[in-house]
């Protein structure tokens, strides 16, 4: 039974050309790229200024800092798991490298500080998850607790001023290329082909697809899953430093409900809500998304309530697509 | 098909959205305006019965020395340190007033009536507070003045009925006007300008856009009003939102209002990345420290809000008066040493003045 499910589709792929095999696979991605191209098309018409080169800047690079922390959490919620704590995670640790760097230390001390303290934050949360079998949103909406109340506490809700200039790396080109454009990319790519063509990689999906399968299988699955949380810490330590030093001046709060956009646009981007299936560049992808409507609104005068309008929307069709898929696909194999 | 629906769904939103496109939102409520003179006199108090409280059997105080007690909403922030330095100021210069602060250490309800309690009992002729919850304060600050303590609020009020007098920072009317004029004296009569705002249902917020649109409209009428923006409490999306802004309208924009202290430096940041400093005023509402480095950096000359110092140091003034008997239910102004006559509004408040513009030449001066 279980043979024949995964067999089959594979054999049906076997019949289907090129085009038909890249949508069957990145089918949610496609869908989101080609809402990003009829955005851009139909705006430009309605106001050419659209598409100046500081206008593309301030929208493939104002999500960045999004887009990283939304490959760590793309990895964390094809595993089968989530974590609401991230926001909260990114505003201590920006808050972490700015006190660092303002106290003197070394630059790269302060740049580097976010993704280690990260990846031990988030590793405790992995623990908790893998081996006390505690469910994932519960330990996370603890972590979101402890997080949001530490940073308020520590800082008194006062900001970091007076920070080096050369700690400011977000504010940077690299080959006339803004720093925050080149992280998003390059870290979406390396973490596509890390997924896709290493054992572990792939392991993930395999945990989150079926995790008694992945257990037979010899997958040390609590081990990966601390590992896999760490490294979503290591995201959001990096995703913390392109927010830290995006403005000269640091919050003490972080974003409200950043959490939450940053699952939304995994969801959006294709990654199943309930595992096993999705990648990073569709997250990555659904953050230029998001920017791409935010300018549009303001492009051709609409008020930011339908940003969230849209939104809601593309949730609601991109959760109806998923279970479509998988009905569709059960459906073949019956 | 589960894919073409999601875009269809979105072209759809989107050929929504453009028909719409002509209706521009201000970000204003529609409640009514009350736009103040264009050369500042003071607007007629509307008399309105004093709505106050009332120290029992309260000792007679002219002239006597007093002991006061500042409770503040918590202690050891810049704010805070800002207000109790002004009443220790009014303190000195009045002479027959010993005033110290005392504050929770957390900005907590309970630990501030906790607090307010024990001065109480301790025997205290004054109390001065800003509270951290208006109706949770209120039933301590009563059981003051049914001891014959004065109880005077600055900050952040109470009920009316459980204090004397509040001490108010700022109208709404009162900070349009200082916005618009300031930006007016940066971009000009014909000058065009756009807002970042946080949602367009924050109350403050929307009460403030919608008294700058009257203000602006009778005194500044050739301004041009581009756009208002959201950009929730958040400052990434706030740099955000002003550089599209600036992208969308190139020359054409002169300056920028930031509504609150997240939109107002991010938004200085993006005038200042974009390289468009001195081609794009920006002016808002923020705390001093956020601003510093673009006020050094003559990126914003304008940053509008109160002066704490000066609030603290005429909330001791008005509990002096009211001690002395100067002040009495009724009355329609108040003497305030340096700060000269304040206005009695709203039945029972004492308004500040107009608010503070922070400058280059004065931002040093402040720490919150």
């Amino acid at each position: 039974m279980m043979s024949e499910a995964v067999a089959q589709p594979a054999r049906r792929l076997r019949r289907q050309n090129f085009a038909q095999r890249l949508f069957a696979e990145y089918g949610q991605e496609l869908v989101v790229l080609a809402a990003i191209a009829v955005l851009f098309v139909v705006v430009t018409l309605v106001n050419p200024r659209f598409v100046n080169p500081n206008n593309l800047v301030t929208i493939f690079s104002g999500n960045a800092y999004i887009a990283v922390a939304a490959i760590g959490m793309a990895m964390v919620i094809m595993t089968g798991n989530i974590d609401v704590s991230v926001g909260a995670l990114i505003g201590v640790l920006a808050t972490i490298a700015g006190t660092l760097a303002v106290s003197g230390y070394p630059i790269w001390v302060a740049l580097v500080a976010p993704m280690f303290v990260g990846m031990a934050i988030n590793a405790v949360i992995g623990v908790l998850v893998a081996y006390a079998r505690i469910p994932a949103i519960v330990v996370t909406l603890g972590a979101l607790s402890i997080l949001r109340g530490g940073l308020i506490s520590v800082t008194g809700g006062t900001w970091i001023t007076d920070l080096p200039p050369d700690f400011l790396i977000a504010q940077k080109r690299f080959l006339s290329v803004p720093v925050p454009l080149l992280f998003m990319i390059v870290l979406t790519v390396l973490a596509f082909l890390w997924m896709r063509y290493t054992a572990f990689g792939r392991s993930i999906y395999a945990i989150g697809g079926n995790r008694e399968a992945a257990v037979a299988t010899g997958i040390p699955v609590e081990r990966r899953l601390v590992t896999v949380f760490a490294i979503h810490g290591a995201f959001a330590g990096i995703a913390a430093i392109l927010f830290a030093t995006q403005l000269q001046v640091i919050q003490s709060t972080v974003p409200p409900n950043l959490e939450l956009t940053i699952i939304t646009a995994t969801v959006i981007g294709g990654v199943s809500i309930l595992g096993g299936s999705g990648t990073v560049i569709g997250s990555t992808l659904a953050t230029i998304l998001f920017a791409t409507i935010g300018s549009a609104l303001i492009f051709v005068n609409v008020s930011a309530y339908w940003l969230r309008a849209v939104i809601g929307l593309l949730i609601l069709a991109t959760v109806l697509a998923d279970m479509w898929r998988r009905h569709g696909r059960n459906g073949a194999a019956a | 098909m589960g894919r073409t629906l999601v875009s269809a769904l979105l072209v759809l939103s989107l050929s929504t959205s453009l028909s719409q496109a002509q209706s521009t939102w201000t970000g204003g409520d529609d409640l009514p305006t009350s736009p103040l003179a264009c050369d500042g006199t003071p607007a007629e108090a509307a008399a309105q019965p004093y709505d106050g409280g009332e120290p029992k059997n309260a000792p007679d105080r002219k002239g006597k020395e007093i002991t006061v007690v500042d409770v503040p909403k918590l202690v050891g922030i810049g704010y805070f340190n800002a207000t109790s330095k002004g009443i220790a100021e009014a303190a000195e210069a009045i002479g027959n007033m010993d005033a110290k602060t005392d504050g929770p250490s957390r900005a907590n309800i309970d630990d501030q009536i906790t607090l307010i309690d024990n001065y109480i009992t301790s025997g205290v002729d004054g109390i001065l507070f800003a509270a951290n919850d208006p109706v949770a304060i209120s039933p301590v600050l009563k059981k003051a003045l049914d001891q014959g303590i004065l109880v005077v609020g600055y900050d952040a009020n109470s009920q009316p009925d459980a204090r004397q007098w509040f001490v108010n920072q700022a109208e709404f009317n009162g900070i349009a006007k200082t916005m618009i004029d300031s930006m007016a004296a940066e971009i000009g009569e014909d000058g065009s300008f756009a807002i970042v705002t946080s949602t367009f249902s924050t109350p403050n917020q929307a009460r403030w856009i919608a008294e700058m649109e009257a203000y602006q409209a009778k005194c500044h009428p050739n301004m041009e009003w581009l756009e208002t923006v959201e950009a929730q409490e958040d400052n990434i999306l706030s740099f955000n939102q002003a550089n599209t802004l600036i992208n969308k309208y190139g020359d054409d924009l002169d300056g920028i209002f930031g509504m609150t202290s997240v939109a107002t430096p991010a938004a200085a940041d993006a005038v200042t990345q974009a390289g468009e400093c001195g081609n794009v005023a920006v002016v808002g509402l923020a705390t001093p420290n956020a601003m510093k480095p673009y006020v050094a950096a003559e990126c914003v000359k304008s940053v509008v809000l109160w002066n704490p110092v000066d609030l603290g140091y005429a909330a001791a003034h008005v509990l002096r008066a009211a001690a002395d008997g100067d002040l009495k239910p009724g009355d329609t102004s108040v003497e305030a040493g340096r700060l000269g006559e304040l206005q009695v509004i709203n039945g029972s408040e004492i308004l500040l003045g107009a608010p503070f513009v922070f400058t280059k030449d004065n931002i040093g001066n402040f720490d919150f």
